[in-house]
């Protein structure tokens, strides 16, 4: 039964004092809202991130709206094409020649055939038991100049295994095949955006002598396959680590997680296993370490007391962020997240202990509908889209999933981004409503 | 492993015949896992005393990801592993999908890896109605499928359908017909029928089980035959079928 959101004798559940909150889902799943924040990457923008390969969906018309925008938005119509579901194919027992038949169709009219093809099937095809093991071998065998990579559009299923962001990350390098090791090179993988240069990860793994490869650099197609020599795959973002998972159980690659952290300690440990895995001596961080230091302290002078909210999409760890800002001496407000990664249980803890009035908000919950959307009468910092559209400040760090930035030298970035953030008014209606922060926009 | 489904008309003795074979091959000290594929779930029922065991479905609803391979199974006569797939409340839901969900859960949470069993049968309900009901004969679940029909016109029907679907799915590299069992029920030129029936596909009568007495007397008792009345005529039957389908499945002999 429907009931009038924000009605009497509704459960407040869409925001909670962390010292209440439940972890790691402190809220109740049910009804979902979605706030027109529309930079965190979906799998359309995801999957583009193969050079020259091409995507098709098939799936049922009213399904087929979000992404098409999404192509049309980012200039690449050019590379998505799609196959309806009927009801018909239901009962005729059509569904899977339908893929087949229909990919046979587009691959044959496109003037260039393109070297793979993205091919997601829908919610409907899994509900009714399709074969997507045959449907690919069928194309291949049709299709052996093309790569063909299995992919998802199953919204409908997504509360058990793996997400559709970590189902789509992990799909993204399925195309890698087994091939002779590099032991030089280094991938990077997981990522929507390249990692900052100046970053110790980066300036680690170059200064011992490896090269990095990332499907944000590629360029072509060739490139990305050159990814299967590398010898390494490191990833950092939670999302990322089933892709990281299946290359070093497919390809033998060596699988390193180093999670995106705020903590000193995390990092030192990160970059400890990164040396370990260089063959090289752990270098002295303590120059990065102070120069992170000092940026929080220069912030934090600019920013002052003013309340700093952080949410989900900004980064995997909100809870360690807060946890960091809270430290050096940030006013920070409030969390907006749905659920916490398992990762954060000890900065949810210390949270608990040293922020207890820390408030905790939704996103999804239909309350969130109805959030104050103004500042009142104080200037509000906030990190990430969500953050600053519940909030309604100007005042914004427009990043997601961590913006690229990592280790010591990401801190310190993330200060600056802060401090430029708070000096600095945009016009949030219009950042926050393009799709895909970074990818190309027809808006 | 021997990876078997068994199909066959609703009420025509699948349960009955697939609980049974499983009893007397782990009377031969093979590890046999039975997953009973329909939403009543008594497939197993005979082979644990008719105790009610939770459905992977049921576990699924009921607990999402929060629950173990442990759960989804029980031990019941001669070790045989029982599993029962459940289905939606009955009248509401889709049980062809719920097929598809729970085999997919003990794929995922590596059954056939963790308790490695000999023989794994699959008792399917009814006729190959949706995608869901062939799910079993896809490719990773069953090698074979065995038909189990009377000389009944409605069982004969339901069988041919089976087959065809079986035929149709060759191209894919499915589970191939691996022959039919006459359950007897005792109808006019019941053999001819189905011999005719095994000639139409190219397959063969892998064994004939009497219509008995004993069958029905070990229904209340929630037991097997081969358990129940192990000296009976139809153990016999039973053993001798598990032995001609072991033969043949086994890698003896083509199934």
């Amino acid at each position: 039964m429907l009931k009038k959101v924000g009605g009497k004798g509704e459960r407040n559940s869409a925001e909670v004092a962390i010292r209440d909150a439940a972890f790691p889902a402190p809220f109740a799943s049910g009804l979902e809202y979605n706030a027109p924040a529309r930079g965190p990457w979906n799998i359309v923008q995801t999957g583009m991130l193969i050079p020259q390969s091409h995507q098709i969906f098939a799936c049922a018309r009213g399904c087929l709206r979000g992404v098409v925008l999404t192509a049309a938005e980012m200039n690449a119509m050019d590379r998505m094409s799609w196959i309806s579901v009927c009801e018909n194919d239901l009962f005729d027992g059509s569904l899977e020649q339908n893929v087949i038949d229909g990919t046979t169709d587009i691959l044959r009219k496109m003037e260039t055939r393109p070297p793979a093809v993205l091919l997601f099937i829908s919610c409907i095809h899994l509900f009714n038991g399709c074969d997507f093991g045959m449907i690919l071998s069928e194309l291949r065998r049709r299709f052996p100049d093309v790569d063909f990579a299995d992919c998802y559009m199953n919204p409908t299923m997504r509360k058990s295994g793996l997400t559709p962001d970590q189902l789509m990350r992990r799909q993204l390098y399925s195309l890698l095949r087994p091939a002779r090791m590099d032991g030089k090179w280094i991938n990077l993988i997981g990522n929507d955006r390249a990692t900052d240069e100046s970053s110790e990860l980066v300036s680690m793994i170059r200064g011992a002598g490896f090269g990095i490869r990332d499907i944000t650099r590629c360029r072509t197609y060739e490139e990305y396959l050159k990814m299967a020599e590398s010898a390494v795959s490191i990833t950092y973002l939670p999302a990322a680590v089933a892709a990281g998972e299946e290359l070093e159980r497919r390809l033998g690659q060596r699988h390193l997680y180093l999670p995106l952290s705020y903590s000193e300690e995390e990092i030192m440990e990160n970059y400890g296993k990164l040396a370990d895995a260089l063959g090289i001596r752990a270098p002295d961080l303590s120059a990065a370490a102070a120069g992170a230091e000092k940026a929080l302290g220069d912030a934090r002078r600019v920013v002052g007391d003013a309340p700093v909210e952080i949410d989900y999409t900004s980064t995997p760890r909100p809870l360690g962020l807060a946890r960091l800002l809270l430290e050096h001496g940030f006013a920070v407000r409030r969390i907006y997240a749905d659920v916490f990664s398992g990762e954060e249980k000890s900065d949810f803890v210390w949270l608990q202990r040293n922020a207890p009035e820390l408030a905790v908000s939704a996103t999804v919950h239909p309350k969130m509908r109805f959030a104050r959307r103004r500042a009142q009468g104080e200037k509000t910092l906030a990190v990430g889209q969500k953050a600053a559209y519940f909030s309604g400040t100007g005042h914004f760090v427009n990043i997601v999933a961590g913006g690229g930035m990592y280790g010591f030298d990401g801190i310190a970035r993330l200060a600056g981004r802060m401090t430029d953030a708070f000096l600095h008014e945009k016009d949030t209606k219009t950042v926050i409503q393009l799709k895909g922060l970074g990818c190309e926009s027809c808006l | 492993m021997i990876k078997l489904a068994v199909y066959g008309k609703g009420g025509i003795g699948k349960s009955t015949t697939v609980s049974n074979l499983a009893a007397a091959m782990a009377e031969k000290g093979l590890r046999v896992m039975q997953i009973g594929c329909d939403p009543k779930a008594d497939s197993t029922a005979s082979l644990h005393g008719g105790t009610k065991i939770r459905t992977v479905l049921e576990l699924v609803r009921q607990r999402h990801d929060g629950f173990t391979l442990d759960d989804m199974v029980c031990v019941g006569y001669g070790g045989v592993i029982c599993v029962e797939a459940g289905g939606p409340v009955p009248g509401l839901g889709c049980a062809g999908r719920g097929i598809i969900a729970a085999l997919e859960k003990l794929g995922q949470m590596g059954a056939y890896e963790r308790y490695k069993p000999d023989v794994v049968l699959y008792d399917v309900l009814g006729d190959v109605v949706c995608g869901g009901f062939s799910m079993p004969m896809h490719r990773d679940y069953a090698d074979r499928v065995l038909i189990v029909t009377s000389g009944e016109n409605m069982s004969i029907h339901a069988a041919a359908n089976i087959a065809t679907a079986v035929e149709n799915f060759k191209s894919r590299g499915y589970a191939s017909l691996g022959g039919l069992i006459l359950n007897r029920r005792n109808v006019k030129n019941e053999i001819e029928k189905v011999r005719e029936l095994a000639d139409d596909f190219h397959t063969e009568i892998i064994g004939t089980l009497d219509w008995s007495e004993t069958v029905q007397d070990a229904e209340p008792l929630y037991k097997t035959v081969i358990e129940a009345f192990p000296d009976s005529e139809m153990a016999g039957q039973y053993r001798r079928l598990a032995e001609n389908i072991l033969a043949r499945c086994g890698g003896e002999k083509s199934c």
